[in-house]
Formats: structure tokens, sequence, C-alpha cells
């Protein structure tokens, strides 16, 4: 769960900025200024200077315009540059996590520190007590050395006094996967090899250091052609805002979009296919079947756990699914996915199902840019038929409801559910192509609580939980009347 | 019956929305049990600080006839037990 912070109130305002500058068609002219109007010499400086701080602002817009941060030259090159470059481009490239060096605090190295409560005993448990000897007493305290020290914690464990405190680094903590480290200058890097873009170190850290590589340019730039754009709106987004779901569809549509389309759709053909393909497996024999309709877990299973892969469902993502539906109308048109998720970035880049990712977060930018009031408009009928189990997939336990509601009573279905994805609960699907679980169907969902908890979100998680049951019934009330 | 006597208007603008204005939508369940029968909550378009260049920012809340910019839940439970 993320609290919120000011770092995230930091990356939103920028969207906001940005947005604002490219309707007003001076994007160029007035990107400069960014960091010289969110940090005037007024105001007292976050970080050391303002000098700093603005230079941290610099390399969270770059990002936001869809580059690495280590993409820079030239630290002489200004924004306009990048913009000006970044407006022919058709889109951006690779990873989508880049780190700001310079917003990076370099947390500690060494995870213990003893603190003034250390009252310099006789007993000097820590001391005797530590197997790397890296514990001296100066002036009547412990200290601990930090070329010695090996994060194992005992000292903290034998201290009587509490006094010695444990100090994560937010972002290796968060990191379910450990891809993310200090590289030789103390600052934090991300190891794409084995990230499997969750998203947690991202919302984890207090510096606002790890940031996504955003299209929105690209996304408002594509909205002014001629060519129709179209949005696919994940079930995730119904929940984010105060307001049934025809009003929010309708307010999206009003950003330009040609049409609106609801993923819930492709999620209902998804749902036939899984149950299909569990049906077919389990009668080949297999002992169970995973779902496959996350991103961030599929990634898993090809980075870090092969012997899964075997067990994932083949069924494409409800994404893939509601691309083909809209490529089959629309043949020409440029979709846009937009979701809570930055896995669904990474995905999109590697099938090519939709032309742009775009997060709720985002999508909340946009509606504050062109003062649209989700709440004060008409509501859009849905021009689909879909299920309330499709609207369900944006929370845990939704595919797996979605599938048993279309099996026949009687069935031996039994459903496991990882409810997000941890170190512990990932050492425990390790377990599983070696130990089968007792389920035969496992609904693996990276985020906790599911999409509507995910990294791109506005709401906070029991609000957008609330939301989106009610979405869910609006589709069950209408199937009795 | 204690009768509400204080008004609080959560702006629902969109600027505020994702400014952090979506949490206090929650307000209502972190009210203490003292203070929440004299509460009315209501929701209001937006109140128009997001759109002055001024040193006021997103997400705002009146209360009563004052208007709190920057506001939190603790901002405005402070706000409210002073009034009372």
């Amino acid at each position: 769960m993320t609290y919120y912070n000011n770092a995230i109130f930091t990356k939103r305002e920028l969207l906001v900025r940005i947005l604002k500058l490219l309707k007003k068609d001076s994007l160029l002219e007035e990107i400069d200024r960014i960091p010289l109007e969110m940090r005037p010499r007024t105001k007292a400086p976050i970080r050391c200077c303002v000098h700093k701080d603005r230079a941290v602002i610099k390399y969270k817009i770059m990002a936001l315009l869809g580059y690495n941060i280590s993409d820079e030259e030239d630290e002489l090159t200004p924004l306009r540059e990048y913009a000006a470059e970044a407006l022919l481009q058709e889109k951006i490239t690779g990873n989508f996590l880049t780190v700001v060096d310079e917003a990076c605090s370099s947390c500690v190295k060494v995870n213990y520190t003893v603190s003034n409560l250390c009252q310099g005993c006789e007993g000097r448990s820590c001391q005797v007590n530590c197997p790397k000897d890296a514990i001296q007493i100066i002036n009547g305290k412990a200290f601990i050395d930090h070329q010695k020290c090996v994060n194992c914690g005992l000292c903290q464990k034998a201290c009587p006094f509490h006094a010695i405190a444990y100090l994560p680094v937010p972002c290796e903590e968060s990191c379910p996967v450990n891809a993310i480290s200090k590289n030789e200058y103390g600052v934090e890097e991300i190891d794409f090899d084995k990230c499997i873009h969750c998203g947690k170190c991202m919302n984890s850290c207090p510096f606002g250091a790890i940031n996504e590589k955003s299209q929105i340019l690209h996304i408002y730039k594509q909205i002014q052609t001629k060519t129709p754009t179209i949005a696919l709106v994940a079930p995730a987004v119904l929940g984010q805002f105060k307001a049934e779901a025809g009003k929010i569809l309708n307010a999206i549509s009003k950003l330009g979009f040609a049409d609106v389309i609801e993923v819930a759709q492709g999620a209902d053909i998804t749902t036939q296919h899984e149950t299909a393909e569990w049906k077919e497996k389990m009668e080949a024999g297999e002992t169970f079947m995973t779902t496959s309709c996350c991103p961030a877990y599929t990634e898993l299973t090809q980075k870090h756990i092969k012997g899964l892969i075997p067990h994932v469902s083949h069924t494409p993502s409800p994404m893939v699914f509601t691309a083909d539906v809209a490529r089959e109308k629309y043949p020409n048109a440029k979709l846009v996915f937009i979701g809570p998720c930055l896995a669904k970035r990474k995905e999109a880049f590697l099938n090519k199902s939709v032309d742009y990712v775009m997060t709720a977060e985002e999508l909340g930018a946009f509606f504050a840019v062109e003062g649209i009031d989700v709440t004060q408009n008409e509501a859009l009928a849905s021009s689909a038929a879909i299920t309330p189990e499709g609207r369900g997939f944006a929370a845990s336990g939704g595919v797996t409801a979605a599938i048993e509601s279309i099996l026949p009573e009687g069935t031996n279905f039994k459903a496991f559910m990882v409810n997000g994805l941890s170190k512990k609960t990932i050492k425990l699907l390790k377990t599983f192509p070696i130990r089968p679980p007792k389920a035969n169907f496992v609904e693996v969902m990276a985020c906790e609580g599911g999409c509507i908890s995910g990294p791109g979100i506005i709401a906070p998680s029991q609000m957008g939980q609330a939301n989106l049951r009610k979405a869910i019934d609006e589709l069950k009330e209408k199937a009795i009347v | 019956m204690t009768k509400p006597t204080i008004t609080i208007k959560i702006c629902c603008g969109t600027m505020c929305y994702i400014m952090g204005g979506a949490e206090l939508h929650l307000l209502k369940e972190h009210l203490p049990a003292h203070i929440a029968p004299l509460v009315k909550i209501e929701g209001a378009s937006c109140l128009g600080v997001c759109q002055d260049d001024n040193e006021d920012r997103p997400p705002c809340v009146m209360i009563n006839d004052e208007l709190i910019p920057n506001a939190t839940i603790q901002k405005i439970i402070t706000h409210i037990t002073k009034q009372l």
C-alpha cells in the first residue's frame, strides 16, 4: 500500500504543467521554466539548495518526456531540445523505469545504526554477538564499522536497550526480485534482466528518484491528429473517480478520443478462453494452471521462475483481446490503453497490441488540464454487452470469480490466490513447479488487492475498491432489470 | 440530537482530486466520534484555488466560510476542533 507523499504530488504537478504547456502550444518556449517556477528561490529548498531541487525537477521532466536519464550526453542540453526531439518521435523505447541519480539520496549502505539510546553497558551484547567483529566502543558508545558489517541484524536483536535501529532502503526493500541495488557511486540502479516492472520501487522511494517513462506527450499529440484515437479503459480506472462508470467513460471521450472501449469487454473474452484452456489442461492430466493477465507476473516467470512457464495460461490478456475488438472496428486507428499499471507499458511494448499506454494518474492530469469534472457530466451508455465479472478483473479474486461463473456446477475447480508479489509469495511460487499446490487454478496479482491498487492509481485503495464495486453492481442491477 | 454546526465542503474539482483530494473523501471515517455528529460533509465543484497563481495549493476544502488550502484529513480535524 502506498501512502500519499509529496514526491507523488510533484510528479502529478509535473504532468499537469507539461500538459498545460502542450495545450497552450508553448511547450518548447516554456518547458525550461518549470523547474524555476516549481522551485523558486523564495521557498526553503527540499534538498541541499534550490539548484539541486531544480536539477531534480529537470530530470523528472526528462523521464516524463520518455527519456532514460542515462540518455543525457551533455548536461547543458535544455529541456526544450529534449521536448522538440520527443515531439518528432513516434514512441519511446526500451525499459520503462529510470532512476534520477540527482534525486537518489544514496540511502545507507549499512542498515543498522546505533542510536543515542546506547548506554555503553558492561554486557556489550552487541559486540559480543557480532559475527564480523564490526562493533567498536568509542567514548563509551557502540559504533558499527561499515566496512565489516554484513547487515545480519544480530546486534539489534541482542541489545537489551533497543538502542540499535534498522534503517531500510525503501526501494530495495520494496523490490520483490532484488532488481535494484547501489552502483559504485552509491546510487541505485535497476537491473533490467531482473526487473518485472511491478512499480513498487517507484512508489516507495521517498525522494521520488525512480520515475516511469511516460508517453503523455505522444498521446496528446496523437489525439490532435486526424487519425482516430481509441481509448481502451481498464476496469480499475472505473474505481478511480467518485462517479458512475458511464460518466467516467464520457469524460475520457471528451478528451478527444474517437471511441472509448471498456477493457472489461476483452476480459470477458479472456474468461471464455482461459476457462476452455483450463479444462483442456485438466483433461490432459496437468496438475494446475496459473493466470496470465498480470504482466508483472508473466515477466516474473520468464525472468525468475522458468519452471512455472509451462503452467502459465496461454490466453492473451484482456488488453490484447480488447485491442483486437478495436482494430477490427477501426483498422486505421491508434489505440491507447488507460490503466493503473506500469507493467502494461512493457506488455504493450512487446506484443504491440496497443500503440500507447497511459496511467490513471496521467488521465487525471489530462482531466485537470482540460477542466473536465468527471462528476459533472452526462453518463455514456456502454455500447457493448459487458458482464459484471469482466469489470471484476480489476480486483484480486476477480479472474477466479469470472471463471467460476461460467463453469458448470460441480466442476472440480479449486482456486488459490496469490494476492500481491512479495519476496515471501515469490518464494512460495518457486515451490510450485516442484511441489504443485493443492489447488488446480492459481490466480496471481502483482499488486496486493489487484489492479485497483496498481502503481498508477489516484484513489486510495480502499476508495478504489468501493468505487469498483459500485461499477460492478451497476451492471448487476442492469442484468436484473 | 445535536444539529450539525459545521459544514465542510470538499472540492471535487479534478485538480484537487489528483493532488490528494481523493483521500479527503474518506474524511467521514476519520472523524472522532464526538465530532462526527456536528459535522456535515458536502462535495463542492471547483473552488477556484487551482486557477490562481498564488501560494495556495490544492487540495482545498471550505470549513463553514473559511477556505483551507493544502488540506489533509488531520488539518481539517484540527480546524474543526478549534471551532468547537
